[in-house]
């Protein structure tokens, strides 16, 4: 947080002029957040400790729901290890790609809003018929890959029919998909001051030393953005287990939102699903306050060191 | 600025109070009808609800509820329009919600007290409906008609009837007519005194399964990584599996539902023998339950010679395909020790927050008539519940001489006969609880099985205890 060296009567006669101005503007999102996230919050919380179906009246049940989440459930932990496990690969591997796709796009070559466009496509593209054609490439005995793989004499990879494949290849399609991440990078780079560029070319600095000691440090709040972004997305992935593998084989894409929908949407334990979302609210609190505890470490500042 | 704050406060307040009021609103006008106008239930308080006004003259209304498009909906409410115009006593009208929402949107109205009189209810609902007590008996629903249901197609909670299947649906084994002529292989049996044992099953399958080179599993030089064509499929999505184990002398569940028996190895035996058509017989495709379209990836495709699969299949895909060309035929499924398949059918109930049971009844009753329900069954979608269609044979002639079904001697007996033979067996949702729970932990369990990783035994095993739990709904 900023503080300003202020003398303090200035400071409240600022703050009462233009904060009633701000907290009257807020009104709207503040209505929002309350009615749409805080007491929802709050109700899953309170329905978690109830045994509700949906049929019957729910009764307070304290903390078992949570108790059996992380005694008995046959599930939750395989859900969580493969969540991380994804948003892990995920994350890593679209941040690199994205980087890497948007540095060749920064540059001057032929043709290059076609490109730019031809890179962003997967991410507006409609997700059912994403995962349909995904399942084509993927499938196991007649699919394009193993036709492919076949055709060089090699055997089948039964992709995501095999549990130890599965979380790999529903990241590629992660990662084939982050276009929003690389249109985000794009935007960053061109805000890299040319002149330290030209300073240091005339310096004789390498391509890769121009890379690691300007363009990098010049990103990194992007990189921040996009890694926080992407950590959060990844981390709520649904889609593909809904789409491709039924959380299969096994519970190898069994990911926590999956097990949360399957829960209550299937089973219609509404009370144990409420209790999972509240563990996946926690997961996703923890990472996201990780990140940004960490993030001063890291962050290159152009404004100095106003800490 | 303190005007300002003391405005917001205000607002803030009547906000409140006006959220209260809403939610009040819609609690005072509970009643047991959702009607289309449920709408107006949180426009003002000062509505009392109205007391149903039923003279002698007036109609009882009921409210039918089902899956499908609103267009399907306008569909079967023409059917009801006929029932109206019938009589003069009950007026039905047709409540259509999407398959994907269907049981939500149910359970979301049973927690308002707000769902329909009757309606249909997935296969796997049904027991735990019953046991939480929202369901009425229907036993009686039937009396002194000239035809009742097939006996397997009555669902039950301790002993009591509480719902008929809305059609009947069972397991078949379709087969592509040129891949067996081309490979000079008998047609697989329609007749279910010739069934063929399961070893019968996986040698023609072998003859039917071919590499690059045109060699078969277990010749020399076969390229079990080069199968252009497969001999067999077996679908292995978890319910469909305990035909298996029903065949090999075990089973899921004992004869109640109540004791959990996929941890026996005449069980487990049955689920590796499927896994190993795959695994060692090379003769069937890798499946892993993932998606439900095993007629569509299997006999559509033209990638496998045989496939079992339900006979909805017959109206839902194989028919566009025979038109494209495909010749193919149904016959009864081979067996390990004993002649099994499994009999199914979503389940129409009558709900016990209704005011009007009897009429509910009476429209069921009506409505399952197969002639009220010709476009399903004559398309082959659905089959017809009551016994007359399956032993009057101008009755099975009217539902099955037409060109959306398979010849009519071989759908005659491998359909229409097999049903009703004793070979037929109600899927465990008909009379066990958790159903939807259990199959999913099977499902899950079995993941590694298809592909090798470990064994049926050991993969239950380890989940035996998880499975016992599911059946008994403690998870």
């Amino acid at each position: 947080m900023e503080t300003y060296n202020k003398p303090p009567q200035r400071r409240s006669r600022f703050l009462s002029s233009e904060a009633s101005v701000a907290y009257i503007c807020l009104i709207p999102a503040f209505f929002g957040l309350i009615f749409l996230t805080y007491l929802p919050l709050a109700g899953v919380l309170g329905i978690s400790m109830t045994n509700w179906t949906g049929l019957k009246n729910p009764e307070f049940v304290g903390f078992s729901n949570y108790i059996k989440l992380f005694t008995t459930d046959p599930y939750i932990k395989d859900s969580i290890i493969a969540t991380i496990y994804f948003a892990f690969l995920s994350v890593a591997g679209s941040m690199i790609y994205s980087l890497f796709i948007a540095m060749l796009l920064n540059r001057k070559i032929p043709a290059r809003g076609f490109f730019r466009a031809v890179f962003y496509v997967p991410f507006v593209l409609p997700a059912v018929a994403i995962y349909v054609g995904w399942s084509w490439l993927y499938e196991a005995n007649f699919g394009f890959f193993n036709y492919l793989l076949s055709k060089v004499g090699l055997n089948k990879i039964l992709f995501i029919a095999d549990s130890s494949y599965v979380v790999p290849s529903l990241s590629l399609i992660a990662v084939w998909l982050s276009g929003n991440l690389i249109v985000i990078f794009l935007a960053g780079l061109q805000n890299v001051p040319s002149i330290y560029h030209e300073a240091a070319e005339m310096d004789g600095a390498s391509g890769w030393n121009r890379f690691w000691h300007i363009t990098l440090p010049s990103m990194t709040p992007i990189i921040f953005y996009n890694l926080l972004l992407s950590l959060i997305a990844n981390l709520q992935v649904v889609t593909p287990a809904l789409a491709l593998t039924n959380g299969g084989p096994g519970n190898s894409s069994r990911f926590m939102t999956y097990l949360m929908y399957d829960q209550a949407f299937v089973n219609y334990k509404l009370g144990y699903a409420c209790a999972t979302t509240f563990i996946i609210f926690a997961i996703l609190a923890v990472f996201t306050v990780v990140l940004f505890k960490t993030s001063n470490r890291w962050i290159f500042s152009e404004g100095g060191d106003d800490k | 600025m303190k005007a300002m704050k003391k405005g917001m406060m205000l607002s803030v307040v009547m906000i409140l109070i006006l959220a209260m009021i809403v939610g009040c609103g819609s609690n005072n006008n509970k009643n047991t009808n959702a009607s289309p106008s449920e709408g107006k239930a949180s426009t003002a308080p000062e509505t009392t609800t109205e007391p149903e006004k039923t003279s002698k003259t007036e109609k009882v209304k009921i409210t039918y509820s089902m899956w499908g498009s609103a267009e399907e909906g306008s569909k079967t409410q023409e059917a009801a329009d006929k029932f109206n115009a019938t009589q003069d006593r009950i007026e039905v009208e047709v409540q259509a919600i999407p398959w994907e929402n269907y049981m939500t949107k149910l359970n979301t109205q049973a927690t308002a007290g707000q769902l329909p009189d009757t309606g249909i209810l997935k296969e796997d609902g049904v027991i735990q409906w019953s046991s939480d007590g929202m369901l009425n008996d229907v036993s009686s629903m039937y009396e002194g008609s000239d035809s009742k249901p097939l006996d397997s197609l009555a669902y039950k909670y301790q002993g009591k009837t509480v719902a008929y299947a809305a059609a009947n649906e069972i397991l078949l084994l379709y087969y592509n007519k040129d891949m067996f002529d081309k490979a000079n292989v008998p047609y697989p049996p329609s007749v279910l005194e010739k069934a063929w044992t399961w070893d019968e099953f996986v040698a023609a399958a072998k003859k039917l399964t071919n590499d690059k080179n045109g060699k078969h599993p277990g010749e020399d030089g076969f390229d079990s990584q080069g199968i252009v064509q497969y001999g067999a499929s077996v679908e292995n999505l978890a319910w469909q599996l305990e035909t298996w184990a029903l065949s090999n002398g075990g089973g899921f569940y004992n004869n109640d539902g109540t004791e959990v028996r996929i941890g026996e190895d005449a069980s487990t035996e049955a689920i590796q023998k499927v896994a190993d058509l795959y695994l060692k017989d090379h003769v069937a495709p890798l499946s892993v339950g993932q998606t439900d379209d095993g007629i569509q990836r299997t006999i559509i495709a033209g990638t496998v010679a045989m496939a079992t699969n339900g006979q909805w299949n017959v109206g839902t895909s194989l028919n566009a395909a025979k038109e494209a060309g495909l010749k193919y035929g149904v016959a009864v499924l081979p067996y390990m020790k004993e002649k099994v398949t499994l009999n199914t059918g979503g389940a129409n109930v009558v709900f016990s927050q209704t005011k009007h049971p009897q009429e509910a009844m009476e429209w069921l009753k009506w409505y399952t008539a197969e002639e009220n329900n010709w476009g399903l069954i004559s398309s082959g979608i659905w089959m017809p519940i009551l016994e007359k269609w399956y032993t009057d044979e101008t009755l099975t002639h009217k539902w099955v001489d037409n060109p959306n079904f398979p010849p009519y001697d071989e759908y005659k007996s491998a359909v229409v006969d097999y049903a009703q033979s004793s070979a037929a067996r109600p899927a465990s949702w008909f009379f066990t609880n958790n159903t939807t729970d259990f199959n999913t932990l099977l499902g899950s369990s079995l993941g590694d099985v298809w592909t090798g990783k470990t064994t049926a035994k050991d993969a239950i095993a380890k989940n035996l205890e998880a499975l016992k739990a599911a059946n008994k709904g403690d998870k």
